[in-house]
């Protein structure tokens, strides 16, 4: 069984927007949600970088305190998304809680926040701070505590998949996603990632020489993928959500269509758990076409995952010019928000599906001049009006994990 | 602590944390509230923070069969009856 797969409802917070015409507006405005570091009363003052992507504006989630016993900070990201796609998807209860929709979320470490809570207990000295430790922390910070929020919360009763593989989070959700509707397995599925506000994986980072430094005081420009004077990533807050649907069902229940998943790849490097790995990505971007069953010259976007580290953006290049060559248009799009970690497949692909509908391509922030390793590519260097039929998402993560997924514009599903 | 001073940080701590409206002394918990298995958990944090120590875990199980807000405050004189002190 092989059925086709779109995409019904989409749900972004980033640090350039929530709503979608604040984020489109954002695209098109070249605006950064780049900020200072805030500070967290520990590591910062010990972090070379102070740049962050911040998401700072109010969000009404409106949760009760039965939603919210067994949320940490990152759960309210995620059941916000997935409340979003399923108020927009408009579909039936009885089919929410019927055990043909399934959640595929997750974050990359759980909530960090309430884990740094429960540690603050090994450093007490007084024996009744050990209450502090909470019934339900567990519940707030576990790997998983994105996902089962979600289901909780909706009374989903199918599937659940939490792939936490750092920055491949979210696109192996999307991914898995897929599959579980492609292959039968569901007939819907809640995909995406989230993660908090997070200052352990700035240190992780900063102490690897990975993270921007050099535009502290300018945090607007940076990061700066492809570009020469780019010097490392910069890590950033939010979620996304889409759903998922089998699309005969969908197009009967007259459903919107904003896109449709056609291939998905992924791989790993079976190797390093931190360097970029060229034949590892070249053999995934090949897996997703080979999936979709199209040619390279039918892409004609790449979201590339560009999160401008000084090696990672010249293997990628690579990649992308040994599989497409320079036909597709190139936007590194961390470089308005910076690396949302687990969210940023899923924020990506959403990114991607509204510049889709709006037509038109953003162009990579901060890319002034390009890095002559990576610039064999169709970098997108300003606004560029054009239909966009079919896109690829590429993500990399620590742990040689690599994904790709295809998708084609809403417009064309159906055809 | 006397059984009314013991209501009124009851009903506080119900209305301020677990967002109780308008709780009845004979209301069942579960029903009216939805108080449910994690509730009573963090209430008995709550209940040790405010008697100023640590239950026994044979006095936490106890605990399991309360029922309505007159259940924790036959409850919670028990506990204080145990522990003199």
């Amino acid at each position: 069984m092989k059925r086709r797969v779109v995409i019904t409802a989409c749900s972004a917070i980033t640090p350039i927007g929530y709503k979608p015409s604040d984020i489109i507006d954002s695209l098109l405005q070249g605006r950064s949600g780049v900020k200072p570091l805030r500070d967290d009363g520990l590591l910062t003052q010990h972090i070379h970088s102070r740049v962050f992507g911040t998401v700072d504006y109010p969000i009404d989630y409106g949760f009760t305190r039965k939603d919210t016993k067994t949320m940490g900070p990152v759960a309210f990201y995620a059941c916000q998304v997935a409340k979003d796609v399923l108020a927009a998807s408009g579909l039936e209860q009885e089919f929410i809680t019927s055990g043909r929709l399934g959640v595929s979320f997750s974050s990359t470490h759980g909530s960090p926040t309430v884990q740094r809570n429960i540690y603050k207990t090994f450093f007490s000295k007084l024996p009744s701070e050990f209450s502090s430790i909470g019934a339900v922390d567990y519940l707030k910070s576990m790997v998983h505590t994105t996902a089962v929020n979600i289901t909780r919360m909706f009374g989903i009763t199918g599937r659940v998949i939490a792939s936490s593989t750092a920055c491949t989070t979210s696109s192996q959700s999307i991914g898995f996603g897929y599959e579980m509707v492609k292959y039968g397995m569901q007939d819907a599925m809640i995909c995406g990632g989230a993660d908090e506000y997070d200052t352990t994986t700035v240190a992780v980072f900063d102490n690897l020489l990975a993270c921007s430094v050099a535009y502290n005081d300018r945090p607007e420009c940076t990061p700066r993928p492809f570009d020469i004077k780019r010097d490392g990533l910069v890590v950033g807050e939010g979620a996304g959500a889409v759903l998922l649907e089998e699309y005969e069902s969908a197009k009967r229940r007259g459903a919107t269509i904003l896109g449709e998943v056609i291939g998905f790849g992924c791989n790993n490097n079976g190797g390093d758990l931190i360097l970029p790995n060229l034949d590892g990505i070249t053999t995934t971007l090949r897996l997703a076409l080979k999936d979709a069953d199209i040619r390279p010259e039918d892409v004609d976007f790449v979201s590339a995952h560009a999160t401008a580290t000084k090696m990672g953006d010249v293997i990628e290049a690579q990649a992308i010019d040994a599989v497409y060559g320079d036909k597709p248009l190139v936007t590194g799009l961390k470089s308005y928000m910076g690396h949302t970690m687990g969210a940023c497949g899923a924020i990506e692909m959403i990114l991607t599906l509204y510049m889709m509908e709006q037509g038109f391509i953003a162009p990579t922030l901060n890319l002034e001049s390009v890095d002559e390793r990576c610039s064999m590519l169709n970098h997108v260097r300003n606004i560029t009006r054009t239909e966009t039929k079919i896109a690829a998402i590429q993500n990399f993560a620590f742990g040689g994990v690599n994904t790709c997924l295809l998708i084609a514009n809403g417009r064309n599903a159906g055809v | 602590m006397n059984r009314d001073e013991l209501q009124e940080k009851i009903i506080t701590i119900l209305e301020d944390d677990f967002e109780f409206a308008n709780p009845g002394l004979t209301d069942n918990l579960r029903d009216d509230h939805g108080f449910d298995s994690i509730d009573a958990i963090e209430l008995l944090a709550k209940i040790e923070t405010m008697l100023g120590f640590q239950l026994a875990r044979a006095e936490k199980e106890k605990a399991m069969s309360i029922r309505t807000i007159n259940d924790i405050l036959d409850y919670i004189e028990a506990i204080q009856a145990a522990h003199p002190s």
